[in-house]
């Protein structure tokens, strides 16, 4: 083989991985959570102070826009649904590629759950390591993530997965995601309509404490470890909902461990009257994630806490900012509407279907 | 390990980097090694923990091994017939044993392919047509050569002696032509032949709920799924071979263009053909019966009748190993073996008549119109055979027929019928446009290899092409997570 041929056939491999990774991002499934990663990946470098991670309690709990609005604080999403504890220290690490956080804040709920409940289910998986670009970074997510190392090339290569999907290839939307970069109007944040109104449990006498499944316990030590050596700041979060004992008990066993390393534990379900929620109003789904009605109230009150314990920069009028700028205004009239829809629903009575796990 | 999986890709760009750094007088070892290891990866093994079947092809190579040396060794006749024998009912009797009798045993991969690529050895060392291999390794090789072991190609010794075990220094136009030619394996194998499957299966599974032309519908997508299947797979195996600088013989030779069922069979499963042919047609005439039997008949039915009857009867038998190699089965011996022994002879015996309808209705023979005509009859013959050879039995394949006559119902083409398949309009254009594509090639290699004639072309057409068909397959083939791309048809129909 000559040198010339060489160059070829490097030239050839090359152009073939430049149009796999375009339309592995084009033709991955369209939706919300890809919306809200190809949206971080489309912010300016260096922009975000604030990196927030977690599940479902994370994305319709706090809204982006307002604690810009209002604080100045420049945060993002980069929750999934049923994220796994095992893809924080990914999703961190690759916040920080582009972005220079000085805080992470980390919501604790699907800590209470065992791994092996969300393994085998791969959506949930697929949920991280398939709205990540490219990386050494997504490698070793899918490592940490996917046990059964038979299965793991379907996740290296999504396109595996997703190239029956070529039929989106025609929508301007998904092709606007070649490089998995395309701006988010509302910062990731999902504003949610309805109301499936519920009890407030108390449970402020439980103080036993009860581990959780030994490997979240594991995945929490590693995760403190990373952080500090990362040199970064964290807030650890527990989202108000319709908590059962059992969950209280390991947020008992949970919270000590976080506040000896150093870092703060804010449970928002021990400030529900200071903050105004109502249990009969502000959930959309009978008590495990809040409407737009409860979303004002979670993020005014998270905002106000970080105001007060972090020294985070105000970007408020700031140039590089401009898209926040939107974002705000276009958040305080989509919020509006969603509220407005939500206090329609409550003057008529008019709940939410129940949502079946 | 399937030849379509993601894993046997790894396996095979792993094998294809160290085959060429290691010294070429190392390479057949290499390539044996390699042999081992795929076949220790086969669903018999990884599967069925049947890690021992590996020594059923050693067994069957040994036995062959020690006749052939033995007759190379002595020029005693009666010595050499009986090496001969002996190691022909050895690998006889373990084929009809694992696969044949139905026996809980398993069977290992590629042993129909293997035993005749063995036997086929053995007659040349017998009849002295070819040379005889000293090395036990070297023929187990020949034998188990990996590539070969899914569903063949047949192999004779001469043509592939000093290709095996001579080294090849990388040759980059060849590694390119190889996996070029993988690729169009693949093309044809995960675009259409499953698409392809999925109507075929859902007529051929519920023929009873349908009449007229879905019935013909099903055939002829079992047709092309057949065809497509079997000649991916031979385009993806001797595409890795290439690779290596092992060219091995082709087995089809665009078969639907054959004019009539002799040329079809000269065009599908060319090397099953010529072995048959070789070894079991032509030593059949040679017999003394087959010899003597124009002469009894000579005298009844005339010199050119007794001739006729006694090759028909040998045809007969080929015929009959043809479709019994295929299942074992009466709808796999009346499919792909005795219909096709009645067209040919009911063809021959009409020929007369032909030629004078020709003369009378003053057909040119060799006008489009009339080698359109005839190469259309000969794929509806092959696609009615092919209804025995997908259902599952005999009389499930007559009433299917009978469905196809039951109901004359050209509307199913114009009412939304066909996307009740399976397929809706989206894959079924898809599988439509593959199809006209593949036929549109198969044309074209009539006038020689479209790689060479790519080859040719300014290198951004070359690689606009090469991109575009690599990337046809990635978004349309179905395969992956969600789709389970059924094994190759011939790993599983022979027997």
């Amino acid at each position: 083989m000559t040198k010339k041929q060489a160059a070829k056939a490097v030239i050839f491999l090359a152009g073939f991985i430049f149009i796999l990774i375009t339309v592995t991002y084009i033709i991955r499934t369209n939706g919300d959570v890809k919306d809200r990663f190809v949206g971080f990946y489309a912010e300016k470098d260096n922009t975000i102070d604030a990196i927030m991670v977690g599940s479902s309690p994370v994305y319709p709990f706090y809204s982006a826009p307002k604690l810009y609005g209002e604080q100045g604080i420049a945060a993002y999403p980069l929750s999934t649904n049923n994220q796994r504890p095992k893809a924080i220290k990914y999703l961190l690490k690759e916040a920080q590629k582009t972005q220079d956080p000085s805080l992470f804040i980390i919501e604790l709920r699907m800590f209470t759950m065992p791994d092996e409940e969300w393994e085998d289910t791969m959506v949930f998986t697929r949920g991280v390591t398939d709205n990540l670009k490219y990386s050494w970074n997504r490698v070793q997510a899918i490592n940490a993530l996917v046990s059964d190392k038979s299965e793991r090339y379907t996740y290296y290569f999504d396109i595996f997965k997703y190239h029956s999907n070529w039929k989106t290839m025609v929508m301007p939307s998904q092709l606007a995601c070649w490089r998995y970069e395309k701006a988010h109007p509302l910062k990731g944040l999902e504003i949610k309509y309805g109301v499936g109104p519920t009890e407030r449990v108390d449970l402020s006498g439980v103080t036993q404490a009860q581990e959780p499944a030994a490997e979240q316990v594991e995945v929490l030590y590693d995760l403190l470890s990373w952080i500090e050596d990362s040199g970064k700041d964290a807030l650890f979060l527990v989202s108000p909902y319709v908590m059962e004992e059992a969950d209280k008990k390991q947020y008992n066993y949970i919270i000590p461990i976080i506040e000896e390393a150093g870092y703060r534990v804010l449970d928002l379900n021990d400030h529900v009257e200071e903050m105004g929620l109502d249990f009969g109003t502000d959930f959309y789904d009978y008590g495990s994630h809040v409407n737009a009605l409860g979303e004002a109230k979670c993020t005014a009150f998270l905002g106000d806490y970080l105001d007060r314990n972090y020294d985070l920069p105000d970007r408020r009028g700031q140039a590089g900012y401009e898209s926040w700028d939107s974002a705000w205004a276009l958040y305080q009239e989509a919020q509006a509407q969603a509220e407005a829809s939500c206090l329609d629903d409550i003057a008529n009575e008019n709940w939410a279907p129940e949502v079946i796990d | 390990m399937s030849i379509t999986s993601f894993s046997f890709l790894c396996f095979f760009a792993a094998v294809l980097f160290l085959y060429y750094v290691i010294p070429k007088k190392a390479q057949w070892s290499f390539l044996l090694f390699v042999s081992f290891a795929f076949f220790m990866t086969s669903s018999e093994v990884t599967e069925s923990g049947g890690w021992y079947v590996i020594f059923y092809p050693l067994a069957a190579v040994a036995a062959v091994y020690f006749a052939a040396r033995l007759m190379d060794r002595t020029k005693e006749q009666k010595k050499r017939r009986a090496a001969l024998i002996c190691a022909v009912i050895f690998c006889i009797g373990l084929l009809c044993t694992l696969k044949f009798f139905r026996l809980p045993l398993l069977a290992p991969m590629g042993i129909s392919f293997y035993t005749l690529t063995l036997l086929g050895y053995l007659f040349d060392v017998y009849y002295e047509i070819g040379k005889v291999q000293n090395n036990y390794g070297k023929l187990v090789l020949f034998t188990c050569y990996f590539p070969t072991m899914v569903s063949g190609p047949i192999l004779k010794y001469g043509e592939m002696e000093e290709q095996l075990y001579s080294g090849h220094k990388l040759d980059y136009r060849r590694v390119t032509f190889g996996m070029q030619r993988m690729l169009w394996g693949f093309f044809k194998k995960l675009v259409i032949s499953e698409r392809m499957a999925v109507i075929a299966n859902e007529i051929f599974n519920n023929y009873e709920s349908y009449a007229g032309f879905p019935v013909w519908i099903g055939a002829i997508a079992f047709t092309f799924q057949l065809y497509t299947d079997f000649a991916g797979c031979m385009d993806i195996v001797l595409g890795i071979s290439e690779c290596f600088g092992i060219i091995l013989p082709e087995n089809f030779n665009a078969p639907f263009l054959a004019r009539n069922i002799s040329e079809y069979w000269r065009r599908w499963h060319i090397t099953l053909g010529t072995w048959l042919k070789e070894y079991l047609f032509y030593p059949l005439l040679r017999t003394k019966f087959f010899m003597q039997l124009p002469k009894k008949l000579k005298d009844k039915v005339g010199k050119k009748r007794a001739k006729q009857i006694t090759t028909f009867l040998a045809m007969f038998l080929l015929w009959f190993a043809i479709g019994y190699w295929h299942g074992g089965t009466w709808n796999f011996i009346i499919g792909s073996g005795l219909l096709h022994w009645f067209y040919i002879v009911s063809g021959e015996l009409a020929e007369p008549l032909f030629v004078k309808m020709r003369a009378f209705f003053h057909i040119k023979t060799e006008s489009r119109g009339f080698i359109l005509f005839q190469r259309l009859r000969t794929f509806l013959l092959v696609v009615l055979g092919l209804i025995f050879f997908r259902s599952s039995t005999v009389s499930d394949a007559l009433r299917m027929i009978g469905r196809g006559f039951s109901a004359f119902n050209p509307q199913i083409f114009v009412d939304g019928t066909l996307f009740s398949f399976g397929l809706d309009w989206i894959e079924l254009t898809i599988a439509v446009v593959s199809l006209l594509i593949f036929e549109w090639v198969t044309i074209q290699q009539q006038k020689g290899w479209m790689r060479e004639r790519l080859e040719k072309t300014n290198i951004v057409v070359r690689w606009i092409v090469l991109y575009a068909l690599l990337f046809y397959v990635i978004l349309l083939g179905q395969y992956g997570p969600g789709y389970s791309a059924s094994e190759f048809i011939y790993q599983n129909f022979k027997v």
